[in-house]
């Protein structure tokens, strides 16, 4: 008889052989993966233009609804002409940020053409985000995040989108979070189809966006003033502005908001 | 009787610093028959002469295609030539998956390059006993490489290995000037046949026996076998 | 070479009596008989310059390059079996990489050349492997500053104001000293990438009969954003014409001849030379 109290009632190792302890020792739950964001960023919003593509995003890391970090980075250069737009987890989004590294540092290995012809296009680096989130999303541990990628390619606006599980789809008008509630019905009175994208120029669209960025800012409760928007143009090149922020607001309204500051019943 | 002892295996330097066993490598590649390439601006053009071991056995491929923009053709271990154009197919699938883009011409060679540099650096194993020429079309034009199974690849206008390749590579030499300016696909595979059969001895072009393969723009990896090379004998 | 035939020169890993491991000195020769390269260290920055034998009239002008990128910030360059360097190089980017990845900023020069170091030594330990065939010299701007080093196949490395490696390292050599000796307080990139041209062109000349192609490339705070970029256009044309200009100037001035010690057995190595090259 074995005197072990642990050994009691367990199939016997002369039997079934060695009992594999770690059956015993098991955790409670399965194994857990990133299930929800943390600190987060909101709406990326993008639009198409006859000569490029305008992205923007504001500024805001939002733990839960307290506003904790208000300068935050969330569009990211790639190469000469792609600029990467991330919303939702920031810690995932700094990951990604690093693979992004990666990529245009491994570009520049032995490539004799690494400033033009085999210079890393929008394309390429859609392809490798989105193959990056659908294998994640297929391990069951996601990227936390919806992704823009804006650039030009081959003369032609480049736009295109990905999130957290492996889903893409591209529309000349892109936006994430709340901004695909309510950015892309304002984005779409100027560009709502492909054939719209000719009759676009920049200001038209540079002035949509920055409308829509106020939208979002009266509405988005987790949502900052500060913001950053990039240019990709076809003869321009890439234009990123970081210190923006959301002008010719009126708040005249918030009075009659219920529960909104002082007020008098 | 004289004995190289520095010859056993690819570990060793000879006092001289050379590594024999690699040298003996780059003479496989002569017992191979010849193989041609050469390049213009927009197209790379590859001819080789097949060999079959005995009058009822079929020819030797000489000519692998690896992707819709690129091939290669061999001289030598024709096997170690399957494992190195399998190499390649898979990487430039890979690309294609990950990347949505064509793996570039030079970025191939380097790949070919350093797999076969690790044969050349450790004990147990022999390095490839092939050479190849590699064309390719990508977004920078049209290329030729010209691999060693030492590990060195190099890009080049034109190039012939193989048995009795000097020939051809002499032709080369010559009428290089005139054929990287040619536009029309169609003469510039005359040029490669033509510098083929510089390096023929006892042989003639026959249908059984030519391989062709042109790659380039608006012009996928094709090649050209048996009857349709009757043209160009 | 006594030692040859008594047999302490097969392997790797094997000591002779006197204490010597041949197939590490053997390794050096395959250096020796490589095209040049040289690096000089500046106030600025760094200027790397290496000699590209055209072994054919078949390869392609201004391809095949040689020098290569190793981070961002670092570049290297090689003599001996080009082949071996490209693996070199290969680990070097990973090592650089993942100092990246676990400390969040770019490599130090000197922990990477350490680092670098370790990795060509092990391959002085083992008779499954046989030593690196190169000599490197790589270096870049960290937030020290410049840095300059070179090591050899037997993993030893030396930082340097100026190094020199392959075939014409000797007279490379005496031309880097009287460099230094006339700029005591160092040089600017901008000045050193037309004397790294001039030493290459200089090197060149024992080994005449067969052409070459100049390839050069620099890191430098003021210039390259401290990045490691290779010299191309006008600013290499501009180097390639100070070069010619110079020694057709110098041919009367200095001839002393410095490639006394060198072995010459450019008889032996016809062949094998190179292919390997």
């Amino acid at each position: 008889m074995n005197h072990d109290p642990f050994a009691w009632g367990r199939p016997s190792d002369e039997t079934y052989g060695q009992y594999n302890q770690a059956i015993a020792n098991a955790s409670n739950f399965p194994k857990m993966n990133t299930q929800q964001p943390i600190v987060t960023g909101t709406s990326v919003i993008s639009i198409k233009y006859n000569n490029g593509t305008i992205i923007a995003a504001d500024r805001l890391g939002a733990y839960g609804s307290l506003l904790r970090f208000t300068d935050v980075d969330r569009l990211f250069p790639v190469g000469n002409n792609t600029v990467v737009g991330i919303s939702g987890d920031i810690s995932d989004m700094q990951h990604i940020e690093k693979l992004l590294e990666d990529l245009e540092t491994e570009n520049n290995y032995d490539n004799s053409y690494a400033d033009d012809e085999e210079s890393l296009k929008p394309s390429y680096v859609f392809e490798y985000l989105a193959a990056v989130m659908y294998q994640r999303r297929s391990k069951m541990n996601p990227l936390w995040n919806a992704i823009v990628v804006a650039g030009v390619e081959n003369g032609e606006p480049f736009l295109r989108y990905v999130n957290l599980l492996g889903v893409t789809y591209s529309s000349p008008t892109l936006a994430t979070g709340f901004g695909a509630h309510m950015a892309n019905p304002l984005l779409r009175r100027i560009v709502d189809r492909d054939s719209d994208v000719e009759k676009t120029d920049l200001q038209t669209a540079k002035n949509a966006i920055l409308e829509c960025m106020k939208v979002l800012y009266y509405r988005d409760a987790r949502s900052s003033r500060k913001f950053s928007l990039a240019i990709i143009d076809k003869d321009q090149g890439l234009t990123l502005e970081k210190d923006l922020q959301v002008e010719n607001m009126t708040w005249d309204f918030a009075k009659d908001i219920k529960g909104y500051g002082t007020q008098k019943v | 009787m004289f004995r190289n002892n520095y010859d056993g295996d690819t570990v060793t330097f000879s006092p001289t610093g050379r590594l024999f066993q690699v040298e003996y490598a780059l003479e496989a590649i002569k017992q191979g028959s010849v193989t041609v390439g050469l390049r213009s601006k927009n197209y790379a053009v590859i001819t080789a002469l097949k060999r079959n071991a005995d009058e009822l056995s079929s020819y030797q491929k000489k000519i692998i295609r690896c992707d819709e923009h690129l091939g290669l053709s061999l001289a030598g271990l024709a096997p170690d030539a399957r494992v190195l154009s399998n190499y390649l197919r898979q990487q430039c699938n890979y690309s294609q998956l990950v990347f949505n883009r064509k793996l570039s011409v030079e970025k191939a060679g380097h790949l070919l390059s350093d797999k076969a540099q690790q044969n050349t650096q450790s004990y147990g194993g022999r390095p490839y006993g092939v050479g190849l020429l590699i064309i390719g079309y990508d977004n920078s034009g049209a290329h030729l490489l010209e691999f060693q199974p030492s590990g060195n690849t190099l890009e080049v206008y034109g190039s012939a290995i193989g048995a009795r390749s000097q020939g051809a590579k002499t032709y080369l030499e010559r009428v290089m000037d005139k054929y990287i300016e040619i536009e029309d696909p169609e003469e510039l595979i005359k040029t490669c046949v033509e510098a083929l059969r510089q390096s023929l001895k006892d042989e003639t072009l026959t249908t059984d026996n030519l391989s062709i393969a042109i790659v380039g723009k608006d012009i996928p990896f094709t090649q050209y076998d048996n009857e349709k090379v009757t043209p160009y004998l | 070479m006594t030692s040859i035939g008594t047999g302490y020169d097969l392997s790797n890993s094997v000591f002779s009596p006197d204490g010597r491991i041949f197939q590490v000195e053997y390794a050096n020769k395959a250096v020796e008989n490589g095209a040049t390269s040289i690096g000089i260290k500046c106030t600025d920055g760094v200027v790397f310059a290496v000699e590209k034998i055209i072994s054919s009239k078949l390869l392609v002008p201004k391809k095949n390059v040689k020098i290569q990128v190793i981070d961002r910030h670092i570049g290297c360059v090689y003599s001996g079996l080009i082949p071996d360097g490209r693996h070199l190089v290969n680990r070097g980017r990973e090592e650089s990489a993942n100092f990246k990845k676990v400390y969040g900023q770019p490599i130090g020069i000197p922990a990477f050349a350490d680092r670098i170091g370790q990795y060509i030594q092990a391959y002085t330990l083992y008779n499954s492997v046989r030593p690196f065939g190169v000599s490197a010299i790589f270096g870049g701007i960290d937030s020290e500053g410049p840095h300059l080093y070179m090591v050899e196949p037997n993993g030893a490395f030396w930082g340097y104001k100026g190094a020199a490696t392959g075939k014409g390292r000797q007279s490379a050599k005496a031309e880097l000293e009287k460099l230094f000796n006339e700029h005591p307080e160092g040089l600017t990139t901008r000045q050193a990438l037309k004397e790294a041209a001039r030493i290459i062109y200089v090197a060149h000349e024992d080994n005449k009969e067969k052409g070459f192609e100049l390839e050069l490339s620099w890191c430098s705070e003021t210039e390259t954003n401290s990045l490691h970029k290779f010299v191309t256009g006008d600013l290499l044309e501009e180097a390639n014409e100070h070069a010619k200009r110079e020694m057709n100037e110098g041919d009367d001035s200095d001839d002393e001849d410095v490639s006394s010690d060198e072995d010459n057995n450019a008889e032996q190595d016809r062949d094998g030379d190179i292919q390997l090259e």
